[in-house]
């Protein structure tokens, strides 16, 4: 019942988009005639040059808007401020469907911020937040509980699991408050995870890998548009890391939007795409997947951006200097199973 | 819907299962402050609820409150209540609530050539009903008479004694006075009885000779009714008043009623006593165990924001955390209240028999107000600690701030 009202609201919302595409598409259809009726009716010493100028600029608003709508989240000047403290600072920045993108930074750098404000835990001072094309920054706090529950999983750095509640009564438990608990999903999502047999265990007779791959399962269980990851790594060994890492690429490669905030350099650079924050403020950003950043591109994707530098304009080579591991570190292949040439 | 239902329902119990059973260090510090409360309150109620039957039967042992005789007529010969009366008034004063009764015959009698009161009783009807005398030797017998402590030391009887009694025509007449001069002296009856006990009350017992009914029947040579039944009631304060009224607006029957006021007075009086005290007591372990639950949730929740920041971050709203736990402070109170109660139950039998000598029978109400008290003290203590969990920011719990 659930599943089916559930595909009803996707249905809905898709027919609620094509009906804005369509109710944009005509109004620069009305202005693309306005435009080419201009020579009929204008004085003949108007140029063509001016013509093609105005048909460039709405070719461009066009595909800007179709590209916002291909969004899956969609940050405009999204600024933060605590009194006199800009925890985020006038960033905008775009991530599609099924991108994989780390954002990294010292602590204070805004990744935390970020990450409240996408995980709809937080709402922006200044901005505009659109998570699958609807607008959060208007929402209450009960209206986001309820985006966030149907779009987002969230995996921490400290698991976070009920520690009276089994393994599989934890994934249950996101099952509970989302829709219907099914005990058979959350055993196949424990098994997608490789923990069917540590289901009936409570979290701490689990290891720090086991727990975290918990976490993940759990997040996984209602199908969420978007993983939003807290430093999934940071409390865990190498050969735990590599494990969730290799979980996170499977989702990515089943076409789940992830984004991963994270300190350590190499899982950074698993991910398609790295933005790097400084004191709230976007410092660089580098692509490791160039087809991915063509197809962002061609997309209508752009670079992001804060204050009003050009999108694109900030050096991404920022993001290498500043980081505290090269890239070129030789276990990153041994973690991220190969796949880590920068532009791959 | 409805396998969506029952599966979250069980999906409910099953975390209130996991917080409560798996949880027993926090669990087991909630469930002790209820425990405590319940059995302080459930023994207190037991005892209390006791006490006022306890006192009663112990005030009855101090004799009669309520007192029947007969309306004497002037010139008329004394007849006394008759049997048929004794048993009439008895049923009216029974119909109010159980009571003992005894009757008494008085007959002047001479004893050395004095005048003394004799009575003719049914011993065991007296014994039960004045537990409080102090007998020394036996009660009346066949052939023995119980001679009250003044008249023994004026007389120099001891227990194993004999006394001689006779029964003047005069005295039946009414023409002598105890202690006065006789005028005629044919003699209806005498006899000879042993001393078979002597009586001290401290009260005006203590002149009088007590012989079996039986035996004053024989020494009168006459049987008439009944000078004065005494009835000890277990209707206290203006139900004891009640009776005496509707017997005494029965003119028919001949007789007037009066309550005793010295012992009814006072068991009332002690009884709110004690109730007074009750209260109050119940009113400070109320409070306690409040303060015990409300501290003990409040420790819960402190020690669970993260989860609940996280239950918060996976969609649940304020409304369904708030009744998660007032749910689980229910199960709380309802696992105290049960072992409470049935502590405080046992702590009240043991009262009961070691400073009463009686046995407690279980208070099924008692019981159950106990249970249900526990519950709601437990869900009050825990509403303030759940009001401020439900308001957790999961932003900030899960950032660890």
């Amino acid at each position: 019942m659930m599943i089916k009202r559930k595909r009803q609201d996707e249905a809905k919302s898709q027919h609620m988009d094509k009906g804005q595409q369509g109710l944009d598409g005509d109004d620069e259809s009305q202005q693309l005639q306005q435009v080419g009726q201009d020579p009929q009716n204008q004085e003949s010493g108007q140029s063509d040059q001016s013509l093609r100028s105005d048909q460039a600029q709405l070719s461009q608003s066009k595909q800007t808007t179709q590209a916002k709508q291909s969004m899956l989240l969609d940050l405009d000047h999204v600024s933060k401020i605590y009194g006199d403290l800009h925890a985020l600072d006038d960033l905008s920045l775009t991530v599609p469907a099924g991108q994989w993108l780390a954002v990294v930074g010292s602590s204070g750098s805004g990744k935390t911020t970020l990450m409240n404000i996408i995980g709809c835990m937080d709402t922006p001072s200044k901005g505009s937040v659109r998570l699958e094309g609807h607008p959060l920054e208007d929402l209450s706090s009960a209206q986001l509980a309820d985006v966030r529950k149907d779009v987002v999983g969230l995996v921490f750095q400290k698991f976070y699991l009920i520690p009276h509640l089994t393994a599989v009564e934890n994934v249950m438990v996101s099952q509970y408050y989302h829709s219907v608990v099914d005990e058979r999903q959350a055993l196949d999502a424990l098994d997608r995870v490789g923990l069917a047999d540590r289901a009936h265990h409570l979290p701490g007779q689990l290891s720090g890998g086991e727990q975290q791959r918990v976490c993940v399962a759990r997040a996984l269980i209602n199908d969420p548009k978007l993983i939003l990851a807290d430093e999934p790594t940071g409390n865990l060994d190498e050969a735990n890391e590599k494990i969730v890492l290799d979980i996170f690429r499977q989702l990515h490669e089943q076409g789940t939007t992830l984004i991963v905030v994270t300190h350590d350099a190499l899982v950074a650079s698993c991910a398609q795409r790295e933005i790097m924050l400084n004191h709230g403020e976007l410092s660089g950003e580098l692509w490791n997947d160039e087809d991915a950043h063509q197809a962002y591109l061609a997309a209508g994707g752009r670079p992001a951006f804060s204050h009003d530098a050009a999108p694109g304009t900030q050096p991404s080579d920022l993001l290498t200097q500043d980081l505290p591991v090269g890239f070129a570190n030789p276990t990153k292949a041994a973690k991220v199973g190969g796949q880590t040439t920068k532009g791959e | 819907m409805a396998g969506k239902h029952s599966t979250n329902t069980r999906m409910f119990f099953t975390m209130l299962f996991g917080a409560v059973f798996r949880r027993w260090g926090r669990a087991l510090m909630a469930v002790t402050a209820s425990l405590v409360g319940a059995a302080t309150l459930c023994c207190l109620a037991a005892v209390c609820l006791e006490i006022p039957q306890q006192m009663n039967e112990e005030m009855r042992a101090y004799g009669a409150n309520l007192v029947v005789a007969p309306i004497e007529e002037a010139g008329q010969a004394k007849a006394g209540i008759a049997p048929g009366m004794v048993a009439h008034t008895t049923d009216m004063v029974t119909a109010k609530g159980p009571a003992k009764h005894a009757s008494y015959r008085y007959d002047t009698v001479r004893i050395n050539s004095a005048s003394y009161l004799m009575a003719g009783i049914h011993p065991d009807q007296v014994r039960q009903l004045n537990r409080h005398w102090n007998v020394e030797g036996a009660w009346p017998s066949p052939g023995k008479v119980m001679v009250g402590r003044d008249l023994a030391d004026t007389m120099g009887l001891k227990v194993g004694g004999s006394v001689q009694a006779k029964y003047l025509e005069a005295d039946g007449n009414g023409e002598s006075r105890v202690g006065g001069q006789w005028q005629k002296d044919k003699v209806l009856g005498q006899a000879s009885y042993r001393v078979a006990g002597i009586v001290e009350t401290g009260g005006s017992e203590d002149d009088i000779v007590y012989a079996t009914l039986a035996d004053l029947e024989a020494l009168t040579q006459s049987k008439r009714g009944t000078d004065v039944i005494e009835y000890s009631s277990s209707a206290m304060g203006d139900q004891l008043t009640a009776i005496a009224t509707s017997i005494n607006e029965m003119r028919s029957m001949h007789v007037k009623a009066q309550t005793v006021t010295k012992i009814s007075t006072a068991d009332t009086r002690i009884i709110t006593m004690l109730q007074t005290l009750f209260w109050l007591i119940s009113l400070v372990v109320l409070a306690l165990t409040l303060v015990g639950v409300g501290t003990t949730m409040a420790s819960i929740v402190s020690q669970r924001r993260s989860e609940i920041g996280l239950r918060k971050a996976l969609g649940a709203s304020s409304g369904s955390i708030a009744v998660e736990f007032y749910v689980e402070s229910a199960a709380y109170g309802l696992i105290g209240g049960l072992l409470g109660t049935a502590l405080g139950y046992a702590f009240a039998y043991l009262l009961c028999r070691s400073v009463f000598g009686r046995t407690l029978a279980f208070n099924w109400w008692l019981a159950l107000g106990s249970v249900l008290l526990s519950l709601v003290i437990a869900v009050a203590g825990s509403l303030q600690p759940v009001s401020r969990a439900s308001r957790i920011d999961p932003a900030l719990v899960l950032n660890g701030e």
